[in-house]
Parts: structure tokens; C-alpha cells; sequence
């Protein structure tokens, strides 16, 4: 790429202390995306490629740029609460260094959709 | 028109970050819809529309081999980590494709290989490319859906 780039290894605050930069780069989260519930329309989203909706509540997100290995991720993933009934949860699991799910459920544990679903993924890439 | 750099060896999440900037998202109005297991209902897959920007603007994208091979290592029993990451970055992009070749793509991508490798060879369709006034207006009975057994392009395509 033919942009500048500035090459640190700590950056240092003149009180605060300072921070070695691999945390930031290796603490950044890698893709995102947030998407309706009906119909998996992406709202917002980085480093996806696609949405599937592959039932009531249950949602998988496919990612562009993989990760290196599925042991090393954490994704992280939260819904809207719908007008007329209480969708409460949501689950996050990554099932291949380039993909992973969410599923929504309401109170009683049934899989409900959820008006917005939300997720972020942090871990390293490949 | 936005001119690609020369993104050959460049880390696809960088090029990525480079076509949030500077491309147009570009939401689609197909869907692919496939049945992957007898006894789950259908499944609707939806493009990102930064994706779709990437496709359709060339230079961005590794091709859709790269992304196999790494699903073949992926595979492997003793798999811990990938160790040819760099077939994602080194392999020389895809030129610009038209949203139809980009779908094609995603396909081959993100939908079991097991779906669209012999989607017509069975009773009926496993996998149909529609637009999304094709698909039911209301999620009702969605666990249910299924694509339909007379299929017509220009109706609904799963009820």
C-alpha cells in the first residue's frame, strides 16, 4: 500500500505510563457485524463477506480475512430486545477460523429473532 | 473511479480497512437460498455489502481456491493453526467481477461445497439464487421454510 506508516513498538504518555503496541494490535477486534434479525440485511459490519439465516434465532456470520486458529478467539454478541416479545439472550460460538454463529433466544430458552443482532470477534488473524 | 492499489502481498485485513474508506458499500439484492441438511429448514445466505464493494471494484479479493486450501488444512485431524495464511495475502487478487460473478463467487466461498457442487442433481433444487422480493414477506413458519418444489424464477422461491 502506498501510505506512510509509522513503525513503534511502545508508545508512551508523558504521565500515564506507556503500552507496549503489540496489545494493540493483537487486542483489536478483527470483524463486527450487526445485522436485522429478520432478514439478515448487514446494518454495519467489517471483514464479512455474508450473513445466514439459517432459521428463527439462529444466525451464522461468514468472515473475509480468516482466523488463524479457533481456540485463540473470542466473539462476543448481544441482540435487541423485540417490541412484542423479551428476547434475552444471545450465544456466540465460533465454529471455523472463518466463521461463527449467534442464536437468540427469548426467557422460556426458545430460539426467537431478535430485532438487531451484534457481534464483535477478537483473536488473531491467519 | 477509485483506482486499487497494487495489493499483491499487501495483508487482505489491510486491504479490507483500505476498501472501508475508500469504497462505496454496496448492498445487494440477491440472496441464495440452500438447503444443507434433510431435516433443517432452508437457509438464506445475505452478501455484505462491504464485501460486495470489494468484488465489484477487483484487485481486493484472493480467489475462492485460496480460501478452499485453507479449509482442506482446516480439516486435517491434527489441524491446530493455520500455517499458509499467506496464501490469503501473496496469491495475486481477483479482477473486478459483476454482482452475478460475485454471488457465483460467495457461493463457492461460503456455502457448503457438498450444496453446490451437484445443487440440481437431486428430485429438486438444494441451492436457488433469487432476489429478496422472492423470499416469503413475513418470518412465519420460518423453521418450516423449504425451497419450493415448483420452482419458478419469477415467484416465491421458499414458503
Amino acid at each position: 500500500m502506498a501510505l506512510g506508516k509509522i513503525k513503534a513498538d511502545t508508545l508512551e504518555h508523558s504521565t500515564a505510563g506507556s503500552l507496549d503496541t503489540q496489545y494493540v494490535v493483537n487486542g483489536s477486534a478483527k470483524a463486527h457485524a450487526s445485522y436485522a434479525g429478520s432478514g439478515t440485511s448487514f446494518s454495519s459490519s467489517f471483514n464479512c463477506s455474508s450473513a445466514v439465516d439459517n432459521g428463527a434465532g439462529k444466525y451464522s456470520v461468514n468472515l473475509s480475512s480468516a482466523l488463524s486458529a479457533t481456540a485463540q478467539v473470542t466473539p462476543i454478541g448481544s441482540c435487541n430486545v423485540n417490541g412484542d416479545s423479551s428476547t434475552t439472550a444471545t450465544t456466540t460460538i465460533v465454529v471455523s477460523t472463518s466463521a461463527y454463529k449467534t442464536n437468540t433466544s427469548n426467557d422460556q430458552g426458545s430460539f426467537t429473532d431478535a430485532a438487531g443482532v451484534f457481534s464483535v470477534l477478537m483473536g488473531d488473524l491467519a | 473511479m477509485t483506482v486499487t492499489p497494487e495489493f499483491q502481498g499487501t495483508h487482505l485485513f489491510d486491504r479490507l480497512c483500505w476498501a472501508k474508506e475508500n469504497l462505496e458499500p454496496h448492498q445487494s439484492d440477491y440472496r441464495v437460498v440452500y438447503e444443507d441438511k434433510i431435516d433443517e429448514c432452508a437457509k438464506i445466505l445475505v452478501p455484505d455489502p462491504n464485501w460486495m464493494a470489494c468484488a465489484l471494484q477487483g484487485g481486493i479479493l484472493p480467489p475462492v481456491q485460496v480460501y478452499w486450501e485453507l479449509a482442506k488444512d482446516e480439516a486435517q485431524p491434527d489441524f491446530v493453526k493455520h500455517t499458509r495464511g499467506h496464501l490469503l495475502h501473496n496469491t495475486e487478487p481477483v479482477e473486478a467481477m459483476t454482482e452475478e460473478q460475485a454471488i457465483e463467487y460467495l457461493i463457492m466461498k461460503d456455502c457448503p461445497q457438498h450444496v453446490w457442487r451437484d445443487y440440481d442433481s437431486g428430485n429438486k433444487p438444494k441451492m436457488v439464487i433469487c432476489r429478496k422480493e422472492q423470499l416469503p414477506a413475513t418470518r412465519e413458519w420460518r423453521n418450516a421454510w423449504k425451497i419450493s418444489e415448483e420452482l419458478a424464477t419469477d415467484e416465491t422461491v421458499a414458503a
